[in-house]
């Protein structure tokens, strides 16, 4: 598989050290932006502060506060540990590391949290899609990536699947052409009929701080299977 | 040789291991009072449970992935999250009801309140999760849960009119002429009793504990296919005892000495004691399952390390969890809640709370990513989607009638 | 205190009656069965400890509703059977862990109260409809 879905084949996985044993789930992963635009993944975030916030926008936020509640006195109590891209050995059912996973796990600093040019997937997961093309109220749904980490050849973020937020994380049913069982195949696929893939590049503009992506008339529109 | 020893060790302790707290009580109320018309309602639980534990095993088996782990990664952080914590609590409630039953069976022999043998219970469970190897609590639990097979024996000492028997398993012939509103809810009871939502979280992490492989798939199957359904022998056993001793006389089963009297009528005091070993096997076996399974469901959710394959220091957090479910359980406990209450309402919630795990693992059970050739086959899926639709029907007719016949009452 | 109208009292009269039958059942098959020492003393004691219990707890709930007007006769009847139940439990228990098991008496005594408990229920279930 040359690409993988963020959301789907990356975003909840359990992280595996070399020594085989269970280090955490991936709860969210930090991209950065190139001059170019490029968005590639640099360290996969893991703890409270990493998971809580993709608990939706008022009740991530919310239990956010609440966290930093029990333990008011700390100041890096919103940093959550990181660990970086280039120790990613693979991605498979489970994301296995290069190294064991014993003592692993550092700490974002505060000026790498405040680095304007990074951002997290949970981050664009859900944002507003604002196209004439697309039905009102549609979302980036998942981030599709090239190459896989770790291994040879870039890795970046190559197009976004947007469409009308549903639940269920579109189920794993989005791209094997036969998944069965057929009727919640189907369903799940109708739940989906509006999805898109758009392309990173011009006529696409990721805007965090208006927390909006606009997809202009050059950007190309593709179903979701091809 | 010794791998055919390792089938039939296999399958007798899934024999023995099938029935818990929640059979024992829910399978002897429902024939004191509605004979054997609900004896249906079992059979499409022990189809269920099959269908569901094979799914779960297979997973496990093939990508070495417990049912927990997958829920998150299909169902993202919110869903996995109200998923996880209602699974919880059903097992929480599992928990408690299952030491209460332990308390209750060691009551049977000391007649000391239950109260008072809880805590020494709740020590005796953490013990054994912290100290024992895995598969020596399930071998010897499970073996010692086959001295409940002694249910089939009184009810053949205690010679019910097997025309009678016939007539009652038609399951509109309600002999004990209740209304069909309790009919429907002890339907879900025990529906929910024989599909416990922990049992699939303890089966597929059990898989993963014991280093299942591909290899593994065939005495997986065998245990499941064989094992569950004589361990359904059991309950019917159970309903039977009860339908016999008790439908005559209008009796109620409250108790849990009540569930073993009927043994104790048809075969008298050997017998009876080897019930009350049974009893006590069955019920602590579940204890440490459940206790396990509040751990697992936890750190597969977080993604910490879990499990009995590790020592416990290097699975320090998941053992933690461990203790403070089972100081809560005493805890809950001790406060003189009555265990078969708790049994009660126990069964319900997890006919509530099971379309939580049974959807993703159906859904995961489909995708090639994690099982390649060995996803679920025209069979698999067909029999999936009709458990499919029974699981969702039970889990949303519950609580109206939970409601309708203040939990079994009227 | 709850104050139901006839047919809410004719209905928890009912329960309370079942409920009362069904223990005084048990009690009698707990009681015959270690009489022909099919049981073991501890087990027996359990059992009729704990029946002694609920029908001591039916007795008292039925005793404290509001019994309505139209009920007076048939609530001083209920209320009777069912301390006449408390009391044969209460001998039960106490044969028990004395360890005599062997009376006929108390028997045929337990026998007639799940009876007479089982007759009067369907009475009220008939008056509540």
């Amino acid at each position: 598989m040359p690409d993988y879905d963020m959301g789907l084949h990356l975003l909840d996985r359990q992280i595996v050290g070399a020594d085989d044993r269970l280090v955490a789930k991936v709860d969210d992963v930090e991209l950065t932006r190139g001059d170019d635009g490029s968005l590639t993944p640099t360290a996969i975030l893991v703890g409270a502060p990493a998971l809580l916030p993709r608990m939706g926008d008022r009740m991530g936020g919310w239990l956010m506060r609440m966290f930093r509640l029990t333990r008011e006195a700390a100041a890096d109590r919103d940093l959550p540990l990181l660990i970086g891209m280039d120790l990613v050995d693979r991605v498979e059912s489970e994301v296995r590391l290069t190294v064991p996973g014993h003592g692993r796990l550092q700490r974002m600093d505060r000026v790498r949290a405040d680095d304007r040019t990074r951002c997290r997937v949970g981050q664009i997961l859900g944002t507003p899609v604002v196209c004439d093309r697309l039905p009102r109220r549609s979302k980036v749904l998942d981030l599709r990536m090239l190459g896989t980490p770790g291994g040879a050849g870039p890795h970046r973020v190559t197009s976004l699947i947007v469409g009308p937020d549903r639940p269920g994380a579109l189920l794993g049913y989005d791209r094997r052409s036969e998944p069965g069982p057929a009727p919640v195949a189907a369903f799940v696929q109708w739940l989906h009929r509006h999805a898109r893939v758009v392309e990173l590049g011009r006529g696409v503009e990721i805007d965090l701080d208006a927390g909006e992506v606009r997809i202009g008339p050059e950007a190309s529109l593709l179903p979701l299977r091809g | 040789m010794k791998r055919y020893f390792a089938v039939l060790l296999g399958v007798l302790t899934a024999i023995g291991g099938f029935v818990d707290i929640g059979d024992l009580v829910t399978d002897a109320q429902v024939g004191a009072r509605f004979g054997w018309s609900l004896t249906w309602v079992i059979l499409v639980g022990i189809g269920g449970i099959c269908v569901f534990a094979e799914m779960a095993g297979r997973i496990a088996a093939v990508s070495h992935r417990a049912t927990f782990d997958l829920v998150r990664e299909r169902l993202g952080p919110r869903v996995g999250m109200l998923n996880l914590v209602g699974s919880i609590l059903v097992t929480l409630l599992t928990f408690i009801a299952e030491i209460g039953g332990v308390a209750l069976a060691l009551q049977l022999v000391g007649s000391v309140s239950h109260v008072l043998i809880v805590p020494f219970v709740a020590v005796a469970v953490w013990l054994v999760l912290w100290r024992a190897k895995f598969s020596s609590i399930e071998n010897v639990l499970g073996l010692m849960g086959l001295a409940l097979l002694v249910f089939a024996v009184a009810l053949w000492q205690l010679g019910p009119d097997w025309n009678e028997v016939v007539h009652q398993l038609k399951p509109t012939s309600n002999p004990g002429g209740e209304s069909w509103q309790t009919y429907a809810y002890f339907g879900v009871a025990l529906f929910g009793a024989a599909m416990t939502p922990y049992e699939v979280f303890f089966f597929s992490s059990g898989g993963v504990e014991e280093r299942w492989t591909r290899k593994d798939l065939g005495v997986m199957r065998a245990n499941v296919f064989i094992g569950f359904p004589l361990g359904g022998l059991i309950a019917l056993a159970i309903v039977g005892c009860a339908a016999a001793v008790y439908l005559p006389q209008g009796i109620a089963v409250e108790t849990l000495g009540q569930v073993g009297l009927p043994v104790a009528v048809g075969v008298g005091k050997i017998g009876l004691a080897i019930v009350v070993v049974g009893f006590f096997a069955a019920t602590f076996g579940a204890a440490c399952e459940t206790g396990l399974s509040v751990g697992y469901s936890l750190a597969q959710y977080y993604g910490f390390q879990w499990g009995k394959f590790v020592r416990p220091k290097e699975a320090a957090r998941f053992h933690a969890i461990v203790l403070l479910a089972t100081v809560l359980a005493a805890g809950v406990l001790v406060t003189g809640v009555d265990p078969i209450m708790v049994t009660e309402v126990s069964v319900v919630f997890s006919a509530i709370a099971l379309p939580l795990t049974y959807l993703p693992i159906l859904v995961i059970a489909n995708d090639p990513d994690y099982l390649g050739e060995h996803r679920n086959g025209p069979v698999a899926n067909a029999l999936g989607l009709v458990y499919l639709v029974i699981v969702v029907i039970a889990s949303v007719a519950a609580i109206p009638l939970m409601i309708a016949t203040s939990t079994g009452q009227g | 205190m709850s104050r139901p109208d006839a047919s809410g009292w004719d209905q928890q009269a009912q329960q309370a009656l079942k409920d009362a039958a069904s223990d005084v059942g048990t009690v009698r098959i707990a009681l015959r069965t270690a009489a022909r020492d099919r049981a073991w003393s501890s087990y027996t004691i359990v059992l009729v400890a704990k029946a002694e219990e609920t029908t001591g707890k039916t007795e008292q709930d039925l005793s404290s509703v509001q019994v309505p007007p139209a009920r007076r006769i048939a609530a001083r009847e209920t209320l009777d059977l069912l301390s006449q139940a408390v009391a044969s439990v209460q001998e039960a228990r106490a044969h028990a862990a004395d360890g005599r098991y062997d009376d006929p008496g108390l028997v045929d005594e337990l026998t007639r109260l799940a009876k007479a408990l089982q007759a009067e229920a369907t009475k009220r279930e008939a008056a509540a409809q």
